[in-house]
């Protein structure tokens, strides 16, 4: 997973219906930027049947010591 | 008894009160006297309520004196953050767009300990929309460190910290979606317990995003806060996140020993790149634990900044969505910084956001694997002192991200596992800045950390330090 580029960026926030210019751009895309490369190696990596709901699973199941 | 009451902890005042030792009149004059006294350094109330809580304070003493004890905290003043509702009263959210907002409901946790017996003593600053980890609101100025009035208090639950730590207030609600409860703690030196996700309702509290956010309380201990969680936790028909299980007895497990208990120390992230102050404090922590008859064991866990970046990713996205309206109708009503982070969140796909929704249960998963042996895992709250005001004033400047990023790296991720956290306060630097570390827990487990948090503070007196 790739960080978004401004002009990316500029495309994705007009689609959405907010706007931003270029100058504003240019700072979400360093400010998202170290999060997409954080998580850049679980991304694409996730099993097929997975859903968020499994969080909710392994939370309720009993963890002893 | 002390002389004056509001040095008391929220468990001794609500006692004194119960058995006629102290007046709620009495104890709430001496929260507002403070108040008084502290307000202009603090700037830690948004609304102070004066003679509405001296009335409310006569009401508990007149029902009190015909036998009438409405619940455990009776006549105990009270403020919290001002992002929960309460019906009729103005609830700002620390915002200028919600200024005005009156509500017409009021929140299940605040209700919880209404019927428990508090009264209001106003409403806590905040960071604009609980939305910042340093204390900083554009509308409604810095609230300012109680230990060293020029640094900050942490956020978001700002207020929270510094009127706690001032003993302006015996107990506040905070709110954690990044380390909102947490941060404060550390750098105010109080007591914050950041629950797990679904132990206490969320119903009308204000929303940051609804995978993360927590309802927590602030207090002088963990004893306090075990009392407050008891009041507070279950299940809640207004909101289906809150889980119906069983609501453990908090105070008793304040009272137990932890010899015989194991404490994991992270090998890795959590003890890296640690200013030395904080450093030598977590050693002493540490130290403090093995006393006390803790075994303490290093332990390995997975990759933590994966797990940041994803909660990076959920928070982001979910606090856009929220406030699309008002990004569309009001932006120029937002603080710079709480509009540049609000910004971020339009960027990020769908895909990538429901990535790092789907990735949460494995993720929990191997953490719990990795902590399967022990009871607890110690960390810092942050891997630094209370900075400035001045020298944390980034605004939306184009290196803010990454210094929001810095002070919270410690707290993120645990937010991202739903896991309980408290964070207690453990020592004070060289120049006078509070510390705190949190300890780690299984999910729904916060009568552990409870526990342990309890027996630290009965070996230590970093809690009972009032700032002067």
């Amino acid at each position: 997973m790739t960080r978004p580029t401004p002009k990316e960026i500029k495309a994705m926030t007009d689609v959405v219906g907010i706007p931003v210019d270029v100058e504003v751009a240019t700072r979400i895309a360093n400010s998202i930027g170290p999060a997409f490369e954080g998580f850049a190696a679980v991304a694409g990596t996730l099993p097929f049947d997975l859903e968020p709901a499994a969080f909710l699973l392994v939370q309720s199941a009993k963890v002893e010591k | 008894m002390s002389a004056e009451p509001a040095l008391l902890s929220l468990t001794a005042v609500a006692q004194a009160i119960a058995q006629k030792r102290l007046s709620s009149r009495e104890v709430t004059q001496s929260c507002l006297d403070r108040i008084a006294a502290w307000q202009p350094r603090l700037n830690a109330f948004m609304a102070i309520e004066a003679d509405a809580a001296l009335v409310a304070a006569d009401a508990a003493d007149a029902a009190l004196a015909k036998g009438k004890l409405s619940g455990p905290l009776h006549g105990v003043p009270l403020a919290h953050k001002d992002m929960y509702y309460d019906a009729g009263h103005v609830v700002s959210c620390g915002s200028k767009i919600r200024r005005d907002f009156v509500a017409t409901t009021t929140s299940t946790a605040l209700q919880r300990l209404k019927d428990a017996g508090t009264i209001r003593l106003g409403s806590l600053q905040m960071v604009e929309f609980a939305y910042g980890p340093t204390g900083h609101n554009a509308h409604y100025g810095a609230v300012h460190n109680p230990f060293a009035v020029d640094h900050i208090t942490g956020g978001s639950s700002s207020g929270s910290g510094s009127a706690v730590a001032a003993r302006l207030t015996f107990a506040a609600l905070g709110s954690d979606t990044g380390g909102s409860i947490r941060m404060p703690a550390h750098f105010c030196g109080v007591t914050g317990l950041k629950t797990t996700y679904g132990r206490i309702s969320r119903a009308g509290a204000m929303p940051l995003s609804q995978s993360l956010d927590t309802v927590g309380p602030l207090a002088r201990t963990a004893e306090d806060c075990a009392l407050l969680l008891g009041l507070m936790a279950g299940a809640d028909p207004a909101d289906l996140t809150a889980v119906a299980r069983p609501v453990p007895d908090y105070l008793a497990a304040t009272r137990e020993s932890i010899h015989g208990l194991t404490i994991g120390v992270p090998t890795a992230f959590y003890v890296d790149d640690l200013d030395a102050g904080v450093a030598k404090i977590l050693d002493e922590t540490i130290a403090v634990l093995k006393r006390e008859g803790a075994n303490i064991v290093a332990v390995e866990l997975p990759d933590q900044r994966q797990l940041t970046a994803a909660c990076q990713l959920v928070l982001a996205v979910e606090a856009a969505a929220f406030h699309k309206r008002w990004l569309i109708e009001r932006p120029g009503d937002y603080g710079p910084q709480v509009l540049m982070r609000l910004q971020n969140g339009l960027a990020i796909p769908a895909v990538s956001y429901l990535e790092a929704m789907r990735w949460r249960g494995p993720a929990l998963a191997a953490y719990n694997a990795a902590v399967a042996g022990v009871d607890a895992v110690i960390a810092p709250v942050a891997p630094v002192p209370a900075p400035t005001i001045a020298e944390s004033d980034v605004g939306n400047s184009p290196d803010a991200e990454s210094v929001i990023q810095r002070l919270t790296r410690f707290t993120r991720p645990i937010n991202y596992l739903g896991l309980p956290s408290l964070a207690i306060p453990s020592g004070f630097t060289r120049g006078g800045l509070p510390v705190g570390m949190q300890l780690i827990g299984r999910s729904f487990d916060e009568a552990m950390l409870l526990r342990i948090g309890a027996a630290f503070q009965r070996a230590t007196d970093f809690h009972d330090r009032v700032p002067k």
